[in-house]
This record gives C-alpha cells, sequence and structure tokens, in this order.
C-alpha cells in the first residue's frame, strides 16, 4: 500500500499531457483531475469518512488532540529543513526549538507545549521551497487520497514518500510506518468532517468550487498573482464599479430576505 | 513655522473625521461581536430562531447585488435589470443558507478585527482585516478574514469576505461563466433556483 502512493503520484503528474481550452487558466489537466476527484469522493464517502466517524466515535478529544500533535511535530521536522534550505534562519531555529520541546518534555510530541511558549507552528512543505526560489505559478493537480494539490506541491510530496517518509523517522518495521500513515490519514481527515455538507451546499459543481478555492488559497500563501484573471478581488482592482454603478446596491438592499424557511431550517437540522 | 503647524493639525483634525477611517472597522467588529455574542447565549443551538436573529444582524450590512455582480464577473454587463436582480436574490438564498448552517460551528471563536483598514478606489473601497481563533479545534491556528466594504448611499456595505486568500465570492466566478456560456444568464439563474429549492431535508 505504502510503495504504491508515489508510483500513483508519479503518474497522475507524468500524465500532464492532454486537455485543451481549459476552463481555468491554472488547470489544463481538467479531465484528469475531475476523473481523480470523482474516485476521490467515492473513497471518502466509502472509506475516509465512515474511519473518521468511527475514529472520533471511539477516542476523546484529549487523545484526537495528542495524536494531531504527534504527527505536526514530526511534520515540523521538514518544516526546519524546508525553511532551512528557504535561508530563513529564524523560522528555521523557531521549529528546531519546537521539535526539541515537544519531543522531550511535550512527551514524543504527543503535547504541543511550543506553541504557547511563543514559538508559532509554521509549516513549510518541499512545495513551499521550490515556490520560495521562483517555481510560483503551478497547475493545479488533484492527487489520489491526498486531494488537491500543485503539480509543484505534488511533486514534493511525492518526494517526501518515497525518499523520506515521515514517518519512517519514528517507525522502524515498515507495517507500523504504515499503519502510522492510515492513522495521521484519518486525524486529518476527522478535523474536517462536516466540511464536504457545507461544499454540497455552497457548490453549484464541487469540483470547481473546490479547486478555485484552493488555488486562490494555494497562490496568495505562495504569493503567486495570476494576471489574466482579476479573480482574486486584490484591494487594487476595481473594475467592480465598471459593472455596477455606485447606486446600483439600492433596490435589492430594500428586499426582504428571501430565504425560504423551511429550508434552512432543514439543512440546519442535521 | 509654527503657524503652518497648527493649521497643518487643523487640517488633519478636520480630514480625519470627515474620512471617518473607523468606520468600516467598527462596522465589521460590532457586528461579528454581537453576533458572537448571541451565538455564545444560545450555547451552539442551531434553531431557526438564533439563526433568524443572526442573519437578521447581517444580512442588511451585505450589498448582494454588489456581491453577486462580483461572482459573476464581465457577464454582469449582459444581464438586464430583472435577471440581475433574480440573480442577486438566488446568490443571495444559496449563501444565506450555506453558511448560516455552519456558523454554530463558531460559537468558541475569538475574532481579532485590525484597527485599521485598508482603504483603495478613493476612500469609497474599504478592506478590513481580522484574525479568528478557535479555542476548541485541534489546530490552534489563526484564520485570516478579510472584508471588502463598499461606501455606497445606505453606508459602508460588505461585497467580498476573503478567507486566507480564498474569496467565498469569487470562487464562484468559473462555476457561474461555465452555465453562463452553456445555457446562458437564464440558464444560471434557473440552476440557481433549482438548487436553492431541491435541497432535501436532512
Amino acid at each position: 500500500m505504502k510503495q504504491h502512493i508515489p508510483v500513483l503520484l508519479a503518474s497522475s503528474i507524468l500524465l500532464t499531457a492532454c486537455a485543451s481550452n481549459p476552463s481555468h487558466p491554472q488547470d489544463p489537466l481538467e479531465p484528469m483531475n475531475r476523473v481523480i476527484f470523482q474516485f476521490n469522493d467515492k473513497a471518502d464517502h466509502y472509506v475516509m469518512k465512515p474511519a473518521a466517524e468511527g475514529y472520533r466515535f471511539i477516542t476523546p478529544q484529549p487523545v484526537r488532540t495528542s495524536v494531531g500533535n504527534f504527527f505536526n511535530n514530526l511534520q515540523d521536522v521538514y518544516s526546519m529543513l524546508n525553511h532551512g534550505l528557504q535561508l530563513e534562519p529564524r523560522k528555521t531555529l523557531t521549529d528546531l526549538l519546537r521539535v526539541s520541546f515537544n519531543s522531550t518534555f511535550g512527551i514524543f510530541g504527543l503535547i504541543d507545549i511550543a506553541t504557547p511558549m511563543g514559538l508559532p507552528r509554521e509549516p513549510a512543505t518541499l512545495g513551499d521551497t521550490m515556490a520560495h526560489y521562483g517555481w510560483k505559478n503551478s497547475n493545479y493537480l488533484v492527487l489520489p487520497l491526498f486531494g488537491p494539490s500543485t503539480i509543484r506541491d505534488g511533486l514534493g510530496t511525492a518526494a517526501n514518500l518515497t525518499i523520506a517518509d515521515q514517518n519512517d523517522l519514528v517507525f522502524r518495521t515498515e507495517s507500523d510506518a504504515t499503519a502510522a500513515a492510515v492513522l495521521n490519514g484519518i486525524s486529518r481527515r476527522e478535523k474536517l468532517l462536516g466540511m464536504e455538507d457545507t461544499l454540497q451546499q455552497a457548490a453549484l459543481d464541487p469540483y470547481s468550487y473546490m479547486r478555485d478555492a484552493y488555488l486562490q488559497y494555494r497562490n496568495r500563501q505562495v504569493g503567486f498573482q495570476p494576471s489574466s484573471q482579476p479573480q482574486d478581488n486584490s484591494p487594487q482592482e476595481d473594475n467592480i464599479d465598471d459593472l455596477v454603478g455606485p447606486e446600483a446596491e439600492a433596490p435589492a438592499a430594500s428586499q426582504p430576505v428571501a430565504t425560504a424557511p423551511g429550508n434552512a431550517e432543514a439543512s440546519a437540522a442535521q | 513655522m509654527k503657524k503652518l503647524l497648527t493649521s497643518l493639525m487643523l487640517l488633519l483634525g478636520l480630514a480625519a473625521p470627515a474620512l471617518a477611517a473607523d468606520e468600516p472597522v467598527s462596522l465589521v467588529q460590532d457586528t461579528s461581536q454581537k453576533a458572537l455574542d448571541i451565538l455564545k447565549k444560545e450555547n451552539g443551538k442551531n434553531t431557526r430562531q438564533v439563526r433568524e436573529q443572526v442573519e437578521s444582524m447581517v444580512i442588511p450590512l451585505i450589498d448582494f447585488t454588489r456581491m453577486t455582480a462580483l461572482a459573476v464577473g464581465k457577464d454582469w454587463r449582459a444581464a438586464n435589470p430583472t435577471q440581475q436582480e433574480q440573480l442577486a436574490t438566488q446568490f443571495k438564498t444559496l449563501l444565506v443558507r450555506t453558511y448560516s448552517s455552519t456558523m454554530v460551528r463558531f460559537k468558541t471563536a475569538q475574532i481579532d478585527v485590525k484597527p485599521t483598514a485598508q482603504f483603495n478606489n478613493s476612500g469609497r473601497e474599504a478592506v478590513v482585516k481580522s484574525e479568528v481563533t478557535i479555542p476548541g479545534s485541534a489546530d490552534k491556528k489563526n484564520v485570516s478574514i478579510d472584508y471588502t466594504l463598499y461606501k455606497g448611499s445606505q453606508g459602508w456595505k460588505i461585497f467580498n469576505v476573503s478567507v486566507e486568500g480564498a474569496s467565498l465570492v469569487t470562487v464562484y466566478r468559473t462555476q457561474f461563466g461555465e452555465e453562463i456560456r452553456k445555457n446562458g444568464i437564464d440558464g444560471l439563474i434557473k440552476q440557481l433556483k433549482d438548487k436553492n429549492e431541491g435541497v432535501k431535508p436532512a
């Protein structure tokens, strides 16, 4: 299982040929991405989500927090390496102190004592490092099981998994590391329980909603500003005035609330 | 020199209230605080009454026409006033329903509204930044939420909200554009309507 993930990732990245006339400039791989999105959706519905719900059911919150902290602590080791590669001495030192304190006084990372000490967690991935050195514009890529990503970040993830998986740092045997990877996945999914309903409720097309939200989020994170599309509504952009006259807001503002009360009631009663 | 200073001070003193620099900030600050107080008081009960209380407070502060125009983008110009009104109504229904059913999750949230707004478009547009912390969640990470406001005839109103750089409004632009390209503006109105009416009771 574990060896297969990098292969899957690599093959999905290598399948970067096709697609014409993309509906989003950063998504030339849309046909393939949609297929993987569908697969993930099914996998989530039948495996990940039930597993996360079961996990939430059988574990109390403090246990789940500790599990999350434990994996975050392993990830902090990679953040430290990446901040180092980015020549960010202060952040590298922060990560080093975080890992040191949390791995010792924090009992193998189960307790995050570094954050209250004033050492904020700031994850950095290999993708961030590649973006730092200039690869800011990267096309959208949906990874099997991992979900929304970009070519750049997907390569980073694949490299991590093949060369130095974080669970290999602490787990000696392959099966332990695999079990840890599964637990990590379930723990991450548990934090997002309930989100899938919001997505279904909000989106006309969940695929494109997820993609556009992810790309806006990730582009801002790495400091990439798409020039062709004024989508991000950067504060400088004032072309909204071309669309709406200065006083155009008056009619709708005086309208009564259009929510169907029955629907609102039902959707919230879940 | 002293005279110059005095007149400068006067100018600044006069200019500051005229710009009403803190108005968008206090609007966001007050409203989010009041909304949180309601959610907290009701202790996360997601009843219709709670939602209506919050909605009646928040909705008047949002300019849904402008918000819809921003979501639709350049095709907005191709829509006639009736279509624009229908689009705005349907979009509003969709957003209100989506977010009012999730808002109880934020009952324990702490909102830190940044005291200075960023003004653009010769003072008619303002971006108010805030940091939201949810103490209960495992990740004690702050989430940045930015509100974009516009000053119209009825004062400052919100027309865009971004979470960590992702706009809750422009995220619809591709979806809307696709539908308009396929079935025109009426097709989009119909699609939104179907979606709003078709949500099955849970």
